[in-house]
């Protein structure tokens, strides 16, 4: 077997993270010396409405194991709603993917404010761990970054 | 030459252990050619398969070059495999359609050697029809169902319905029928009496007149239905475009060539957005023209083979053979000269 | 009494004579006969005596309300005979600001279903738009098994999910009859089209069809009338309706009671919000 399924495997995570919420969360995060997973790389996106449902397709077509989305409390959005369509949006995306055999734990969303540095650590390090256990997504996979695939 | 109908699974064994057999198979309620096992449900009577075996010569995607960028860089083409092929079993409509990818690929000096390599590699059995579909109008575009004389081996069905019947036209085909010794016997008569269900009137020169109808009101009529999808041209089997697009992986990546289809919009857009054929009229026009003119002008032949498969799937039932008849009664008006 | 189809029929070319004969109409949108019995193919009616060639069968199974997209900007109106379903489309489109109903001259047909699956689903046989209606209005059905299949399939592990879908997408020929025929894929440009921004690959692979089948889902899912006409033209015979009913029925859960192409001001779902949406996130 390849590298991949070995015990050094690890996930990649892709984190699309508010700009005014959850990036400046895990910036208090950096700051105040919190150690959370390395493979989780940190998208910065000006709303969580931002992220287009096709950008989390994308990320499992290009190798992802696991999407995140960071976006602030409802209530607490900069635009004032953006948040709102976040919610209803992948509610239905979570439910779309799982329903063509995406487990739900490799797409998820969470609302983490500013100044919730320790929930961003804490979301993080669940969402990795979840994801591990689950081991390499090879579902919409192009074939060059799964094994097997004609490199 | 002949063998027993039971004897099926035996003969495509024996040349499986040389080749890979592609022949109609019939797999996730979908009958197509694809690579024979033991396995697999073998249909080789009743209809024809909705997608045209032109793929085995002609992939759907076919990667040509992988490359990388950088200090490390490197190009390299990939070539087919070398695997000897048999298309086990393709019908004379689809026979006579590689005849005319063959004159596209690999005529008039420019020769295609992704195509030629795997022609050349291929070996066709073709299987003269048992029963006609009712979209079936090869007859009236010049050919005959029951037999196929370009290829390698041709075979029936015989008389008494027990037997295959074989006949090999080529070293190709004679090469492949000595790998059965043991299971063929000599004789046997071919059962060649199919006739197509749809019979439609067809000008002789229709080419000819269809040059002088580009701006005809015909076109006006008979493209409204159309809905602009690419079915037509995936199920044609000898519709032969393609295009060519790259998948890239940070610094590296490759080139792969992929169907294309003249109903798309992008099929003919210029890289500053305009697009000569705008709408469905000009696309469908094209199409027609490509299959029943354009063609005959360049390779003195008809494109359509009349297999009815458009005929069948069009989703807007637009119909080909609808339109022979009715642009080879159509009466030439002053601006169609 | 219910008129015959016979009846419908002459009644239809009547109104479409009408139509045309007002000068405002260009071409009346329905159904003629093919060389195949079952085949009746879309049919513009520009003339009085082309009139008489349209017809109405249990074979008139096309959607006519898409043609009208054709020309978004006509001189002259379109008149489009309309079952439920067409008239549901031509909400969908309205309501999306593709057409406008100025433009439109709509003619209802009461429909008792076609030789189509999908019409023994059908919750709204009588047209809900229309300036003129041929037919008695008949009393509509409430399809109680509207989700019984998605359902039954949401059951399977997602192993067996990803497989089924697997092996549907192998088959798709990347045709796009789907978005084609669909009333709620208006866009002017398809996302897909867009080549130039890698959303969509050309080939024609398990993963690429995949990729298109669900986006697509996704941009329709909340817009769907459950027409059906993306099923009945693909030409491989994916199951796509199984995708877009998936996100009805979520729709259906979470938000309340849902269903589109009505005469109503309803946003579709993933246009709007309310504060009281379900939360999952926090």
């Amino acid at each position: 077997m390849s590298v991949k399924t070995n015990e050094n495997w690890e996930p990649k995570i892709l984190a699309f993270c508010c700009n005014w919420c959850t990036y400046t969360g895990a910036d208090l995060a950096g700051l105040n010396r919190m150690k959370y997973p390395e493979n989780v790389r940190v998208i910065r996106v000006p709303c969580s409405s931002r992220v287009n449902p096709q950008f989390i397709l994308r990320a499992f077509q290009k190798g992802c194991d696991g999407v995140l989305v960071c976006g602030c409390h409802p209530g607490d959005c900069h635009y004032a709603t953006g948040n709102y369509f976040t919610r209803r949006r992948f509610m239905l995306m979570q439910r779309l993917l799982e329903y063509n055999g995406i487990d739900p734990k490799r797409f998820q969303a969470k609302w983490i404010s500013g100044s919730e540095a320790a929930k961003f650590r804490d979301t993080v390090t669940k969402v990795s761990a979840e994801i591990k256990a689950l081991g390499p997504n090879t579902k919409f996979a192009e074939p060059h970054f799964t094994e097997g695939g004609d490199k | 030459m002949k063998f027993k109908k039971t004897d099926l699974n035996e003969v495509l064994k024996t040349l499986a252990r040389e080749y890979t057999v592609f022949a109609p198979i019939v797999e996730n309620e979908e009958k197509k050619f694809m690579p024979w096992a033991e396995s697999k449900d073998v249909e080789m009577e009743g209809l024809n398969t909705i997608k045209p075996p032109k793929d085995v010569l002609f992939p759907n995607v076919e990667k040509m070059y992988r490359y990388k960028m950088g200090l490390e860089g490197f190009i390299e083409e990939i070539f087919p495999e070398d695997t000897k092929r048999i298309l086990f079993g393709i019908r004379p409509c689809d026979m006579r359609s590689i005849d005319s990818m063959d004159k596209v690929f690999l005529t008039k000096e420019y020769v295609d050697s992704y195509y030629a390599k795997r022609r050349d590699d291929a070996t066709i059995v073709a299987f003269g029809c048992t029963e006609a579909g009712r979209t079936c109008f090869c007859e009236s575009m010049g050919l005959n169902p029951n037999d196929a004389p370009s290829a390698d081996v041709m075979m029936n069905v015989s008389a008494d319905g027990e037997d295959y019947v074989l006949e090999a036209r080529t070293e190709k085909g004679e090469e492949l029928v000595k790998k059965l010794e043991g299971l063929i016997t000599d004789g046997g008569e071919a059962k060649k009496d199919t006739k197509c269900s749809l019979v439609i009137n067809k000008a002789e020169d229709l080419d000819k007149k269809l040059a002088k109808m580009f701006e005809h009101p015909i076109w006006d009529k008979v493209t409204k239905g159309c809905i602009g999808c690419g079915t037509c041209t995936f199920v044609c089997p000898t519709c032969y475009c393609f295009d060519i697009d790259s998948e890239n992986y940070g610094a590296e990546g490759c080139k792969y060539r992929c169907w294309d289809s003249c109903m798309f919009s992008d099929y003919t857009r210029l890289a500053g957005g305009a697009n000569p054929r705008p709408t469905k009229k000009e696309r469908l026009r094209n199409r027609y023209m490509h299959k029943l003119s354009y063609f005959n002008e360049r390779y003195g032949e008809t494109l359509c083979v009349g297999c009815g498969r458009c005929v069948e799937k069009c989703p807007a039932h637009l119909d080909i053979s609808e339109f022979i008849e009715k642009a080879s009664a159509a009466e030439l008006g002053k601006e169609d000269k | 009494m219910a008129l015959s189809e016979k009846d419908i029929e002459l009644k239809i070319r009547e109104e479409a004579k009408k139509a045309l004969a007002t000068g405002e109409v260009s071409c009346v949108i329905g159904w003629t006969t093919t060389r195949f019995p079952d085949k009746m193919k879309p049919f513009f009616a520009e003339t009085e005596a082309e009139c008489d060639e349209l017809v109405w069968n249990k074979y008139c199974i096309n959607g006519t309300a898409k043609y009208a997209l054709d020309d978004r900007y006509p001189s002259k109106k379109f008149a489009i005979i309309a079952r439920g379903c067409d008239s549901r489309a031509i909400n969908r489109m309205l309501k999306d600001k593709q057409l406008l109903r100025e433009n439109l001259y709509i003619i209802g047909v009461v429909c008792d279903g076609k030789e189509n699956p999908i019409c023994e689903e059908c919750q709204h046989k009588n047209p809900l738009t229309y300036d003129v209606l041929i037919g008695e209005p008949v009393p509509e059905q409430i399809d109680e098994k509207r989700f019984a299949e998605v359902e039954a399939f949401e059951k399977l592990s997602p192993d067996e999910k990803y497989e089924y879908w697997a092996k549907q997408y192998d088959k798709c020929i990347h045709c796009y009859a789907c978005r084609n025929a669909c009333p709620a894929c208006n866009c002017v440009e398809c996302y897909a089209d867009q080549y130039r921004t890698g959303w969509q690959g050309k080939a024609s692979d398990r993963i690429q069809n995949q990729v298109y089948g669900l986006t697509r889902a996704f941009h329709v899912g909340d817009r769907c009338i459950e027409c059906g006409e993306c099923e009945r033209v693909c030409p491989m015979g994916l199951p796509i309706m199984r995708q877009t009913r998936k996100m009805l029925k979520d729709i259906n859960d979470l938000f309340g009671d849902y269903e589109c192409g009505m005469p109503d001001d309803a946003m579709p779902v993933l246009g709007g919000y309310t504060l009281a949406d379900p939360d999952e996130f926090m």
